[in-house]
């Protein structure tokens, strides 16, 4: 949902590239935050994140299916012995640091569009999850979790009887 | 001389998120770095594989591709929240004939893409000696 009508792009790049970094920075968290309130029916956005948008490097997506519920988060650049999952009830926490990769500091940078440090998510899962049978994997900057869902959380299918 | 931080934008080159949640082609967000010899340029590029990343120079024009399968089967699976996209990888540099092409090197860990592209000979700094005039 775009709440500013001229993020619109018309033919060929359109009006981004004259607006500067900082300005697209401030617009883009401002159209975030509305944008949570408009399309977090789940609230679980709001619960964390303060004022500050979560920049993309450390944002979630969450998916189901009727055995498993399933987290996926970008973390690119982020070393897997940096991650620290937890399951406690129906919320699933996930820490993690994302380290500098930025060495050469005295020299001269000309984009830096990449955000590094440590996160801290907490998300409220769907249903309720056995965490015995919670698996994570991360490979290529994508961190997947997936949580089996406790027999009582999954759908039942009613038979009719005529 | 040497313009790498201009962008080629092109039409199918998206804003990181004005596609937030949706499928499409995404510009990966990057960083650049001018040292003396070389421009490193770093890209996060999660989901990509170093196979399914290409990378091509020409006429001074840097691109960068990456396709990125799905991540759910959406027949098994019905999105809760999505905070992002997921799609391919698309973005393009300006970045001068000043490269030595045949030496440029890309690495892939953990979602990051790393390239370096070294200066051509002819451009790199050079320190100049100033000979004492001695009558």
């Amino acid at each position: 949902m775009s709440l500013i009508p001229w993020r619109k792009k018309e033919g060929n790049g359109g009006s981004l590239a004259t607006v500067s970094p900082s300005m697209t920075r401030l617009r883009d968290e401002v159209e975030s935050l509305f944008s949570r309130f408009a399309n977090d029916p789940w609230g679980w956005g709001g619960l964390e994140t303060g004022l500050t948008a979560w920049p993309r490097s450390f944002r979630a997506d969450m998916a189901e299916s009727d055995d498993e519920v399933i987290v996926t988060l970008e973390l690119p650049g982020v070393d897997s012995k940096d991650l620290d999952i937890n399951v406690s009830g129906q919320t699933l926490t996930v820490r993690g640091e994302k380290r500098e990769d930025r060495e050469e500091k005295e020299r001269s940078y000309h984009y830096v569009e990449r955000q590094f440090g440590s996160f801290h998510r907490s998300i409220p899962l769907p249903a309720s999850v056995d965490a015995d049978k919670v698996d994570a994997s991360f490979k290529n900057g994508v961190l997947t979790i997936r949580l089996g869902k406790r027999p009582e959380a999954r759908p039942k299918k009613i038979p009719v009887i005529t | 001389m040497m313009a790498i931080a201009t962008e080629r934008c092109q039409p199918n080159c998206c804003d990181t998120d004005s596609m937030m949640g949706q499928t499409g082609t995404f510009a990966p967000i990057v960083d650049i770095l001018e040292k003396e010899n070389e421009w490193l340029l770093r890209a996060d590029l999660p989901g990509a594989t170093a196979e399914t990343i290409d990378l091509r120079y020409e006429r001074g024009l840097m691109v960068i591709r990456a396709s990125v399968p799905a991540r759910q089967d959406e027949k098994e699976t019905r999105y809760l929240v999505r905070e992002y996209g997921v799609g391919d990888f698309h973005r393009a540099f300006e970045v001068g004939e000043g490269i030595d092409a045949s030496r440029i090197e890309a690495a892939f860990k953990d979602g990051v893409l790393t390239l370096h592209l070294p200066k051509a000979e002819e451009i790199r700094p050079r320190k100049i000696s100033v000979q004492c005039d001695r009558n």
